[in-house]
Order: structure tokens, then C-alpha cells, then sequence
């Protein structure tokens, strides 16, 4: 009987192991997939078929769901698709543009209070909005901003985890001599900051841009204390809505169009840009 | 960098547009607004108010709905309700609907008006119980209803004739008149292979609205009508028995039943269970349209209905009015309302007209049957007292944590207590027994 | 202008462009006081009143001293203490999603740093198991609602299977409610998690393994004695990041329930609590349930912010150091 060399035996293992390692990811995998693929497949049903049980081929009646949910009167989703989209574009700009601000006055100058004003923003770094949800809303109230997207949009202005990207970011990319040259070029503060280290800054602010747009897309706490004009809901205040106790005179597959319709928007922007958030994540967490 | 700047001013731009949408608009120079706004908590009156009613011209409606579940609705109304005064009269609130559950905490307030004040006057033909509802304690009215809903028994012809041998809805009567007799007939349906009621909370209407004392007496202790006891009683041999599902009466699980092929005999509802409730036995493909009747069943009760209520500092009272007006009095559009939405309206020389009328016949489920004659004959047993402000969530409350009991993952004792702390978290001011 | 001028130049202007730095950094403190700090402030001022509606009437406020946190921890008849209970629903449920999302993303951190499994299609991979964390929360529990209800097809699979009994209703059971949940919040977390461990292991030094090697030392003693403690500072770091999300959470099942916590309020979590009072405008007992999530994140947020401003003693100080360097 021939003896297998440690070569090949260490091969063997190796194989094995490689064989466990990708029905794991395999598994994994399926189990991402299995729920939104159930959703895809219940959106092409109808109610009835729905009712008969599970299936995993789909049916003819996507474009009955689609229409009846798009134009369903109680739950106006092109209309709270649009208003996610303000909100959400209007926080993405403003996150990014204002935390890539304040790193830079923190990065670039130095001035009293400085370090004072770091320490508070990376103090503060951790404390959920719920904690201070009802102060907020209290004032909101007395300022008549409730029914409006003031309160949703402006606050993204002061974010301290993007702050600490942008810092993070900035910290590796920009050679304050480059400032220092633009301002013997006679540049102001300003324009340096928007024309010379905006640019610099463009995969961070993409990212950043990327995330604050999905986290205000998928908010649900504060917009759901806040407003109650149907023409301003959000998709999220709608998508709980379905939960509700009316819903029994919905079609089941309408509902299932409604939620593939909630999450459609971030699920394209993340099959067409996966690889850069992705890099944007590993990126965010090298500081340790 | 061009994009960044310019999606960064279309962001500024847009904020600027949101902010000029939040300032108060001038007044009206007109007397009357151009602002209708209505609160409601679902579609159902909304769709009825764009057939039937003729909206000004120059006048915009604006419907701000919220769902009612959890008290969502009534939290929104309130919140708007007090900020009246303040609001810009194109924002105040013109028209807010109320269920049955809760509409003494509005009309019992002054964020509501007379509706006398703006000349609409009670027709006897509206339903005395409707106006009762809608009146202070010093019998002030201040809106009306659009609808009556003496509630009935709506029972499968085909699963009747299988466990009574009968499918004629006077001998089906004859057998379910008592509650006794119902429990009888639940276990013979049981043996047959049915389920009597497909919610464990498909009778809870009837009882609850049958209450001969309030949900919270005078020092604001809470306590338990024996109409209520006898609905727990009932369900518990239900559950037990297996006469009934788990499901909630807005559950899914529930209105699957009504399909060709579901399993239970009765279902309890008003005129407006058909639209709302039934759409399942309409499918055209897995429905079960007239296989049904409807009798007046174990005993009579109402359930919900929808009162229109004038808002204090509504700028459009000629409107208020008018659509007052013409879902009460207009006999064309109550008519209407019978005949095109399978409703009960709010006025009985219309009723009659359809209960003595032998041609009249609801085709749309019931084959043809007269279901006019059956509510008006429950209608005439409505009684509007005992009600309080809180029904609404206590009623949804005590549902919610019984069902954890019935559902078997707890005992009755800790679904109680849960219902006490319920109550105590929503209702700070009510007290509960040994909280 | 030879060198030296140019530098005293830039560094006079450096001090004499001290304004910029305030401008720059004003409007975030401007936002964060009006929208953040006055709010935080008021929260905590009311919890010490009585400030709650009966209908349309405005009761309070009355200043109460502590009766709002002593009726937070007042034990029901049962004997529990509600805050508690939620308290330790909120870390249970936290746990069992945590405990296999930290684990699972560990292994596969290490799968695909190791150059020899050498796994392909990590693109592939990598973009599926971060998707879950973009969902929209109370669309994934939208869906596990519809997908596991007593008509929905999981329900029928594993009945048709005959895995459960027809009647099984997954939204009754302690076990499958929490599961539910934990699953939810594990699928969205694990992905982002490996995505970051990866990112750990890429950025310790490989010189340190090649030695280990060296010195004869096999893949599991690597891992123990190298990778383990080189990354622990970011592990900790995710743990404790984690943990205060897990303490916020709120979406997965507010819908997922209705707001209900059932079964026996078994999954009801701390912030689902504060919602309840919040929605109810009772803003005492909302305030004091505030400010005791306001002291557990505090603590929790405590270790991060020291582990963040380790290395961050003084923001200046490497800005300094780079300008010397230039120069």
C-alpha cells in the first residue's frame, strides 16, 4: 500500500476544507437571498394564488400588482417614494458637505477650543437620536415644524460618525502645504475649501453620500413622531402602515409589491455601486 | 465638482421650497375657504364624498388620513385639534370623522361646533341613536353620521344547509336566536368538520355594544361589564372547543375563510363588513358570491359607524352643511348609497322604501336577499350609553392581550395583568385593579 | 524669499487664520445645539414633571421630583419590574443575533484574508452578505411578517413538510418571535461586520505572520497567539458599537409585532417602551425612560470614545508633526 505524502494529504485538507468554507458562503448566501426572493415571487402573485400556498416559480400578475399598488389611494407609494427621495438626497448633500466642513476646520486650523470642540463631537459620537426624541419633538411642535422636512434634513448637518470619516479621510489625503500653496495663490478659505479639498475628498464624500442617503431612506422613528400629512410621508410611516389593522382589505400581493417597491431604490443604487461601499466600509474601519 | 455644487443649490433651493410651504398662507378674502380639510382614518367615506358630493369650485379638498390602529388616528387629530387656534385657515381642520368608540372625547369638547350654528338642522329620519352619539351632554349636536349599522349575523348557505339541514335564513334564525343556542349549534358545525366564527373576536361586538355599564366608572376605576365577562365565557369554550380560530377579527387568516373553499359558518358584521371585510368571498376566482344570507342572529347590536364632525373655526360651513345635507337628507344620494355601495343609510324613509320594496334584493353577495328589512329591523334596538372616551384602545387592548391567552403562549392571569399595564401606560389617569 | 521666510510666513498665517477654523466648524455646533442638545436637555427636565393628556386636556406639568423613575421601577402585580423586562428583552434578543454574527463574521474574515484557501468570487460574496444591512428595517420585518403568518408560505412549507402542526402560529412562541428577531438583525449585521474584521486583518502586518511561521507555529496558534490579539482592539470596538445599536432597537420589532412585544411582551425592547409613552404624549414617564437609555448608552458609548481617542490625544498634534515633517 502506498503511503500519501504529506504533500498531497495537506492538499486533500485543504480541498476539504476549501469545500467547507464554501457551502458556508453558500448557505449564507441563501439565506440573504431566500426572503427577498420569496418577496419577488409573492409580488407576482395574486391574492388568491397567494392564498393557495408556496411556490418558488412566479406567476403573470407582477404588472396587476404594480398598478394596484401604485395607485392605491390609502397608501400613496409614488408619492412617498418621491418625498423619501427629497429627504433623503437633501441629507445626503447636507451630511456630507458640512461634516467634510467641520473636519476640515478641525483638521486644517488651529485655534483655541479646538481640541475641546474634537473631544465633544467624538463624546457625543454615540448617542442615539431616541434619546433626545422627545425633547425634539416637543420643539418641533412649539416651532410648527412638525409637517415638515426641516427637522429631518437640517439635524444631518451635525453627524458626528461622518465627521469622524471625514477627519479619518482627511488625515490620509491632504497635505495641508497644498492649502498652504493655495492660499499663497491667493485663494480664499472658502474657495479652497469647495474648489481643492471637495475634490480631494470625492470617494469619501461618495461614500458618505451613499450611506446617509440609505440610513435617511430607511428611517422610520423620528418621521413617524413627526408627521401625519399623507403628502408627506415617507415610504418607512407607510410600509408600517400596512401593518396596521385596515389591511385585511389589501391583496396580499399587493402588499408584497409594496415592500420590493420600499426597498427597490437602495437595492439598485447598491447593485450598481456595491463596490465602492464596500470599500467605503473597510475604509471607514481601518482607523481601529 | 460642478455636479456636487449643483446638486448642493438644488438641495438648497428645495429647502427653501419646503420652508415657504410651512408659512401660513394670507386668509382667504373670500368668506368662505378655499381649504376644505377632512381627517379620516381609512378610504371608505372618502370614496363615497368624490361620487356623491359636488365639491364647489374654487375649493380644494384635502383628505389627511391616518390609520386608527394603536390610536394613531385619534394621536394625530388631537395634536391638530389643539394647534387649531393657531393654524392659518387654510390648514385648520374643517371636517374630522369619529367612530363610535371614541367620538363622545370630540363632541363632549369645544374643538367641535354646533350644527346649528351654520343652519343644518336634524331630519326625523335620521336615526336617533346617530344624533344621540353625536351630541354634548347638553344635547348639542354637532355633526352627523352617513350610515347606521345595526350589525348581523352573515352566514354561509352552503355550510348551514351541511350542519343544520337547513340553508333558509328564518330557520337558521330560528336556530341561532339565543346565545345558548348559537354555542348548540357551534358544536354540531364542530362535528361537521366547521369552525362556527373564524376570530376569536368575531362576537366581541356584540356583546361590548350591548354593555350595561361603562369601561370606567365615575372615580375613574376600571371595571368589567358582564356583557364582557360573557364574551370571555364564550370565547374560552370557543377556543377550548375549537369551535373558532386564533385570529384576529382583522387578521388575514380570518378573511381567508371567506373563500369557496374556507371553513366557517358565521361571520358578524354590518352593511359595511361587505365592502370592507368580504372582498375575499368576492374574488372572482376562489369567491363564493350568494352562497351567503344574513339573519339577525343571537342578539342585536350595532357596530362602528362613521360620524362627520364640524371642527370649531372651519371657514367653510356653507360646505359643512351642504354635505350634511346630502348624506343624511338627500334621499337620492342615501338611495345611492343602498343600491351602488351595498350601505345602510342614515335614513329610514329610505330604509323603508328598500325593506317593503319585494325587488329589491342585495345581489352582489346575498343573491337577492332583502338585507334592508334584516337591519332595519336590528336598527330599531340600537342604544347609544354607556359609552366613554377610551373604548376604542381599551376594546383593541383587551382583544390584543386576550388573544396572547387564547393563542396558548400565556395564561389568563398574566394576559390580564398585561392588559392592566396596558392600560395604566395608555391612560395614566384610569385606575386598574391591584396595579 | 528663501525657505525660512516662507516658513515663518506660513506659520504666522496659520495663527492669523484661527477665525476659519470657528467659521467652519459653526454650523455643525449651531445644528447640533438647536436640534441635538436643547432637546437632550429637555428630555431630562421632563422627566421630573407630571405631563401627560387625558383626551384633548392637558394634565400638568407638575413638577414630581423622581415619581416618574420610581414608577419605573415599581414592580407590577406579578412582581416585574417592566423596565427591566424590557431591558433584558432588548439584550437577549441582541444577543442571540450578535452571538452568531460575531462568530460567523470572525470565520469569515479569516476565510477570505487567508491567501491559502484563496476563496474566489469574494466580489460576489461580499455583495450578498453586506445587502441585508441597506433594507429598509421595517420593510425586512414587513416581510418576515407576511412570509412567516399563519397564511403565508414558510407557514405552509413547513406544515406541507410536516416539520410543524398545521396550527403553529410563529408569532405566539417566545422562542420563534425573538428568533425571528435575532435572525433579522443578525442577517442585516453580520455582513458589515466581516466587512470590517477583514479590514482589521488586512491591516496587521504581515511580516508578523510570516515570522510566526517561521518559528514553526500552525494556523490555529496563529490565529490565537497573532491575528486574535492584534485584532481585538477593533473587535472590542464592533462588540461595543453593536451593543449600543442593539440597545436601540426599535424597527424589527415594532412591526414585526404591531407594537405589541407579544408574546407576553417578550419582545418588546426598551425603545419600543419609550415609543409607547412618546406616541401617548405622556412625556414624563417618556422623559424618565429617556434618560435611563440616555445612562446605559453613556456608559456603553464611554469605552468607545476611549478607544476612539486613544490615539487622538491631541487633534493637533499629527498635524503638526505632518507640517514638520514637510518641511
Amino acid at each position: 500500500m502506498k503511503k500519501l505524502d504529506d504533500n498531497t494529504l495537506g492538499r486533500l485538507k485543504l480541498n476539504i476544507l476549501r469545500g467547507i468554507v464554501y457551502a458556508i458562503l453558500i448557505f449564507l448566501c441563501f439565506l440573504c437571498l431566500f426572503f427577498f426572493y420569496l418577496m419577488v415571487i409573492n409580488a407576482t402573485r395574486s391574492n388568491a394564488q397567494l392564498a393557495t400556498g408556496f411556490t418558488l416559480l412566479p406567476k403573470e400578475h407582477f404588472f396587476d400588482n404594480l398598478v394596484n399598488a401604485w395607485n392605491d389611494a390609502s397608501i400613496n407609494i409614488p408619492r412617498g417614494m418621491l418625498n423619501s427621495l427629497i429627504v433623503a438626497l437633501s441629507t445626503a448633500v447636507l451630511t456630507t458637505y458640512f461634516s467634510a466642513l467641520t473636519a476640515y476646520g478641525i483638521h486644517a486650523y488651529d485655534f483655541k477650543g479646538k481640541r475641546l470642540a474634537f473631544t465633544f463631537i467624538m463624546a457625543v459620537m454615540m448617542i442615539p437620536p431616541q434619546v433626545s426624541a422627545l425633547g425634539f419633538v416637543q420643539v418641533m411642535n412649539k416651532l410648527h415644524l412638525n409637517n415638515n422636512y426641516i427637522p429631518l434634513i437640517v439635524p444631518g448637518i451635525a453627524a458626528p460618525v461622518v465627521f469622524f470619516y471625514m477627519k479619518q479621510y482627511m488625515e490620509s489625503v491632504l497635505p495641508l502645504d497644498l492649502v498652504d500653496a493655495a492660499r499663497i495663490d491667493g485663494s480664499g478659505e472658502f474657495h479652497t475649501f469647495n474648489t481643492i479639498v471637495l475634490p480631494i475628498m470625492k470617494p469619501a464624500i461618495a461614500v458618505q453620500m451613499i450611506f446617509s442617503f440609505v440610513s435617511s431612506w430607511n428611517n422610520y422613528f423620528i418621521p413617524a413622531l413627526l408627521l401625519d400629512k399623507a403628502e408627506l410621508k415617507t415610504v418607512p410611516i407607510m410600509i408600517a402602515q400596512l401593518r396596521s389593522a385596515d389591511y385585511s382589505k389589501f391583496d396580499m400581493g399587493k402588499v408584497y409589491m409594496f415592500i420590493l417597491l420600499a426597498i427597490l431604490p437602495v437595492l439598485i443604487t447598491y447593485i450598481l455601486l456595491s463596490k465602492s461601499i464596500i470599500k467605503g466600509v473597510t475604509a471607514g474601519s481601518v482607523k481601529g | 465638482m460642478k455636479k456636487m455644487i449643483a446638486i448642493l443649490l438644488a438641495a438648497i433651493m428645495l429647502l427653501g421650497v419646503v420652508g415657504c410651504a410651512a408659512k401660513p398662507a394670507a386668509p382667504a378674502a373670500a368668506e368662505q375657504g378655499k381649504v376644505f380639510n377632512i381627517y379620516a382614518w381609512n378610504e371608505e367615506f372618502k370614496g363615497f364624498f368624490e361620487k356623491y358630493y359636488t365639491v364647489p369650485e374654487g375649493v380644494t379638498v384635502n383628505w389627511i388620513i391616518n390609520p386608527s390602529d394603536n390610536g394613531v388616528y385619534q394621536q394625530k387629530l388631537d395634536e391638530a385639534l389643539l394647534n387649531q387656534a393657531n393654524a392659518s385657515a387654510d390648514e385648520k381642520i374643517d371636517m374630522f370623522l369619529a367612530e363610535a368608540d371614541y367620538i363622545g372625547k370630540y363632541v363632549d369638547s369645544d374643538y367641535t361646533m354646533d350644527v346649528t350654528s351654520f343652519g343644518f338642522k336634524n331630519a326625523d329620519t335620521q336615526y336617533e341613536y346617530t344624533i344621540k352619539a353625536a351630541s354634548d351632554k347638553n344635547g348639542v349636536c354637532k355633526g352627523v353620521s352617513f350610515q347606521c349599522c345595526p350589525a348581523a349575523v352573515i352566514y354561509r348557505k352552503s355550510i348551514a344547509m351541511d350542519v343544520l339541514g337547513t340553508d333558509e335564513p328564518e330557520e337558521v334564525q330560528a336556530a341561532i336566536d339565543s346565545w345558548e343556542k348559537f354555542n348548540a349549534v357551534a358544536a354540531q358545525a364542530k362535528e361537521k368538520g366547521y369552525y362556527m366564527t373564524a376570530s376569536f373576536a368575531e362576537t366581541f361586538r356584540a356583546f361590548s355594544n350591548n354593555c350595561t355599564k361603562p369601561w370606567v366608572d365615575e372615580n375613574n376605576n376600571l371595571q368589567f361589564d358582564d356583557q364582557i365577562t360573557a364574551w370571555i365565557d364564550q370565547t374560552d369554550e370557543f377556543i377550548q372547543n375549537g369551535y373558532t380560530l386564533t385570529a384576529g377579527v382583522w387578521d388575514t387568516e380570518k378573511t381567508n375563510q371567506m373563500f369557496a373553499d374556507g371553513k366557517t359558518m358565521c361571520f358578524f358584521g354590518p352593511a359595511w363588513y361587505y365592502n370592507f371585510c368580504m372582498t375575499n368571498a368576492q374574488d372572482p376566482d376562489n369567491g363564493c358570491v350568494g352562497d351567503w344570507r344574513i339573519v339577525e342572529g343571537p342578539q342585536p347590536y350595532f357596530w362602528g359607524g362613521t360620524w362627520l364632525l364640524a371642527a370649531t373655526g372651519s371657514d367653510n360651513t356653507e360646505m359643512l352643511k351642504d354635505i350634511f345635507e346630502t348624506f343624511t337628507v338627500n334621499e337620492d344620494v342615501c338611495s345611492k348609497l343602498v343600491e351602488n355601495e351595498n350601505q345602510y343609510p342614515n335614513n329610514t324613509a329610505v330604509v323603508e322604501k328598500y325593506a317593503n320594496d319585494p325587488s329589491y334584493g342585495n345581489t352582489s353577495i346575498l343573491d337577492g336577499q332583502n338585507d334592508i328589512a334584516v337591519f332595519a329591523n336590528l336598527a330599531q334596538n340600537i342604544k347609544w350609553e354607556n359609552h366613554t372616551n377610551y373604548d376604542q384602545l381599551l376594546n383593541e387592548g383587551l382583544q390584543n392581550k386576550l388573544q396572547e391567552y387564547y393563542n396558548g403562549s400565556v395564561d389568563k392571569e398574566t394576559a390580564m395583568k398585561n392588559f392592566y399595564n396596558y392600560v395604566k401606560e395608555t391612560y395614566a389617569n384610569i385606575n386598574v385593579p391591584e396595579a | 524669499m528663501n525657505e525660512r521666510t516662507a516658513l515663518q510666513n506660513a506659520k504666522r498665517k496659520t495663527v492669523s487664520y484661527a477665525k476659519w477654523g470657528y467659521i467652519f466648524i459653526l454650523p455643525f455646533f449651531v445644528v447640533y445645539l438647536c436640534f441635538t442638545l436643547i432637546p437632550q436637555f429637555l428630555t431630562i427636565y421632563n422627566s421630573f414633571f407630571e405631563n401627560y393628556r387625558d383626551g384633548l386636556t392637558q394634565i400638568g406639568p407638575n413638577f414630581v421630583g423622581l415619581e416618574n423613575y420610581k414608577a419605573l421601577f415599581t414592580a407590577d402585580s406579578a412582581g416585574t419590574v417592566r423596565i427591566l423586562k424590557y431591558l433584558a428583552n432588548t439584550m437577549i434578543m441582541w444577543f442571540v443575533g450578535a452571538l452568531p454574527q460575531f462568530v460567523i463574521a470572525m470565520l469569515l474574515a479569516i476565510f477570505f484574508t487567508s491567501y491559502r484557501l484563496n476563496i474566489k468570487g469574494q466580489g460576489f460574496f461580499k455583495t450578498v452578505i453586506y445587502m441585508p444591512n441597506l433594507i429598509m428595517a421595517a420593510a425586512f420585518s414587513m416581510l418576515f411578517f407576511t412570509l412567516f403568518s399563519r397564511v403565508g408560505p414558510i407557514q405552509m412549507l413547513l406544515t406541507k413538510w410536516g416539520w410543524i402542526d398545521a396550527s403553529f402560529d410563529f408569532f405566539s412562541h417566545r422562542v420563534t418571535v425573538r428568533g425571528m428577531i435575532a435572525l433579522m438583525n443578525f442577517l442585516m449585521w453580520f455582513g458589515n461586520t466581516t466587512i470590517v474584521l477583514m479590514a482589521g486583518i488586512m491591516g496587521i502586518d504581515q511580516a508578523l505572520f510570516e515570522s510566526a511561521t517561521l518559528d514553526g507555529a500552525n494556523a490555529t496558534q496563529v490565529f490565537f497567539r497573532v491575528t486574535l490579539p492584534l485584532l481585538m482592539p477593533i473587535f472590542v470596538y464592533c462588540l461595543i458599537t453593536a451593543l449600543i445599536g442593539g440597545i436601540q432597537m426599535f424597527d424589527v420589532p415594532q412591526v414585526l409585532t404591531k407594537g405589541n412585544g407579544a408574546p407576553d411582551e417578550l419582545s418588546r425592547t426598551l425603545v419600543m417602551y419609550l415609543n409607547g409613552y412618546l406616541t401617548t404624549k405622556n412625556y414624563g414617564m417618556a422623559g424618565a425612560i429617556s434618560v435611563i437609555i440616555f445612562i446605559i448608552t453613556g456608559v456603553l458609548g464611554g469605552f468607545v470614545y476611549r478607544m476612539l481617542t486613544a490615539q487622538y490625544r491631541d487633534p493637533g498634534r499629527q498635524h503638526r508633526q505632518r507640517k514638520g515633517d514637510v518641511l
